[in-house]
């Protein structure tokens, strides 16, 4: 960040002292070239900073208060405190959706973490020839909107989708499943949705970071005869570390705040055993008015996701 | 050094199965688009592209692209020439009060859409930007000045400072320094922060769902959904439909895979 000159900053603490004497310390300094410079840059990023208050900051600032009333968006709302942040944790649909989130991190990030990161073991600092071509197919499903993306996963796995008609062409008739409307199989299922979503991403990720990682300290740790998990361990794992921070933070963010996929295939069910906090802002939010608790459970997410970014981008600092 | 022979085949058949994975379901997926049978059995003696003009007329396409259309095109204008400006502002001439703007900006990246979604639906539902291309580009561009700043912030900090110098040195201003000096080399960078705003907005659902709702004004994406609740029964139509709604992004990202690539991937080790 740029440093403001030394001389700025007490003539801002005081203007009024230097505006009684015109050639006073504060004139001085705004007709300085580095002070008109800034107030220069201010004007340059006026038109976005004015849009990004109006359309984040302020929308922030009310949905702190709406969360602590009860309010239906027709008739006087009721102060309720923080009943509905208490509500999030406490009412058995809002704190199953809440659970329901946290399976579907261990699918959306740690699963397609790990596959990445075996890969890169894997590869272990050689380069792969035509790994262009992999990057490129395994990118795709970032690529692809989520609506496609549900829409082609609920026809493969639908009932007489081609999963299904191929687990019973092998007789394993008893395999076949209604996978996205079974009270069991529907949240692994999504969760699986999402790791194909993720995985190419992670190893993508993965990929670049091996890159940078100079190849001398594999033929070192080879030459200290360490094996592939040592090489991992002292290689591999410190090399990626960053990349590797990155991946989850993105990764666990979108999980936590799945909604396309699931509104577009299960709607939340069967029954109540696939929704996330995400359907049930949208449903207290546009369907069964209850901004108040609305308000609040989009708070809570974005706090979540606040405490997954920070705490993970400490762990990449605490080298 | 040396791998062995087992331990390349081994790299390549991870790699190979991988991909296996993520191609199977996108391949069977093409194909019934080009099935003639409705139930989304594959015919592959019979495939034709008879199925896209029909879906197109069916899932209204006709509306919704153009929706999707001038919604993204608009956004990743104004986007853009937004964030060149406040990237100018953040990276090059600096700003007063820098020291609580920058954090506050910073922490906008963080801020999900859950968190302001329902006052921002109620405030511009009274001033009547909902249901309106208008509102959705705003919306769009406000959410992503955050990144958009950084972007550009970047790109025109790895710009030698010596360039910016001997410019205003010859008495250009700071208006002629951005777009005669600045401008033309930061152009790539431009380029990729376009890219994935498009992506961004056209791929958009949730935004769309919420604030759009008359049939002829919604986005291709949020078409595409209703499509599916309504034509269970088609699904090779419903498959031609989201070929053509998925194209614009896949042809720019097989045309510019190395920018969406690394543009992700820096963009998001940037933001950390």
């Amino acid at each position: 960040m740029q440093q403001a000159p030394s001389g700025a900053r007490a003539p801002a603490r005081a203007p009024e002292a230097g505006l009684r004497q015109r050639d006073g310390r504060w004139d001085r300094w705004w007709r300085s070239p580095r002070a008109r410079r800034r107030w220069l840059g201010l004007l340059y990023a006026a038109p976005a900073l004015a849009l990004f208050g109006a359309i984040v900051l302020a929308p922030v600032g009310q949905s702190l208060v709406y969360s602590l009333y009860q309010w239906d968006g027709v008739t006087e709302p009721t102060f309720v405190g923080l009943g509905n942040y208490v509500n999030f944790f406490t009412d058995p649909l809002l704190r199953d959706s809440l659970v329901h989130v946290l399976v579907l991190v261990v699918f959306f990030s740690l699963l397609p973490c790990a596959l990445g990161m075996f890969t890169a073991a894997l590869l272990g600092g050689q380069r792969v020839r035509g790994d262009g071509v992999f990057r490129v197919v395994l990118f795709l499903p970032q690529v692809l909107t989520s609506i496609v993306v549900a829409i082609v996963w609920g026809r493969v796995l639908g009932p007489d989708g081609p999963l299904n008609s191929t687990l019973r062409a092998v007789h394993l008739d008893s395999l076949a499943h209604n996978w996205l409307g079974d009270f069991t199989w529907a949240l692994p299922t999504l969760g699986l949705i999402g790791s194909w979503t993720n995985f190419g991403f992670c190893m993508v990720v993965f990929l670049a970071g091996i890159g940078t990682i100079p190849r001398d300290r594999y033929e070192a740790a080879r030459l200290d005869g360490a094996g592939p998990v040592r090489e991992f361990r002292a290689v591999t794992l410190p090399g990626l570390r960053g990349h590797l921070i990155v991946a989850l933070t993105l990764t666990m963010t979108g999980a936590l705040r799945t909604f396309d996929l699931v509104w577009n295939t299960t709607r939340g069910g069967p029954g109540s055993s696939t929704t996330t906090p995400a359907l049930m802002l949208y449903r207290y939010a546009f369907q069964d008015p209850q901004l108040g608790q609305a308000s609040a459970i989009g708070i809570v997410t974005a706090v979540f996701c606040l405490l997954v970014a920070l705490g993970l981008a400490r762990m990449a600092e605490q080298r | 050094m040396r791998t062995s022979r087992v331990e390349t085949i081994a790299n390549y058949a991870f790699l190979v199965f991988g991909a296996f994975v993520v191609l199977v379901p996108v391949v069977w997926f093409v194909l019934t688009a080009l099935s003639p049978e409705r139930s989304g059995l594959l015919d592959l003696s019979h495939l034709s592209f008879t199925n896209f003009p029909t879906a197109w007329r069916q899932a209204n396409l006709n509306h919704t692209l153009t929706a999707s259309a001038v919604i993204t095109v608009g956004a990743v204008v104004i986007q853009a020439l937004l964030a060149i400006l406040s990237g100018y502002g953040f990276g090059v001439l600096g700003v007063a009060g820098d020291r609580v703007l920058f954090p506050v900006v910073l922490l906008g990246l963080m801020v999900s859409l859950e968190a302001i979604i329902v006052p921002l639906y109620y405030q511009l539902h009274t001033i009547g930007l909902t249901d309106n291309w208008f509102g959705m580009i705003l919306i769009h561009v406000g959410t992503s000045v955050p990144f958009g700043t950084f972007w550009m912030r970047a790109v025109f900090r790895a710009v030698p400072e010596a360039l910016v110098d001997a410019a205003r040195i010859d008495g250009g201003n700071s208006w002629q320094v951005l777009w005669h000096v600045l401008y033309p080399i930061a152009k790539p960078g431009v380029l990729t922060l376009c890219l994935l705003n498009f992506m961004w907005t056209w791929n958009d659902y949730f935004l769309s769902l919420v604030f759009l709702s008359s049939p002829d004004r919604v986005t291709a994406t949020v078409a595409l959904g209703s499509f599916q609740s309504l034509h269970t029964t088609s699904v090779n139509l419903l498959a031609a439909a989201s070929l053509i709604v998925s194209t614009p992004v896949v042809v720019l990202y097989l045309f510019f895979q190395r920018r969406f690539i690394q543009g992700v991937v820096s963009g998001a080790l940037k933001d950390t």
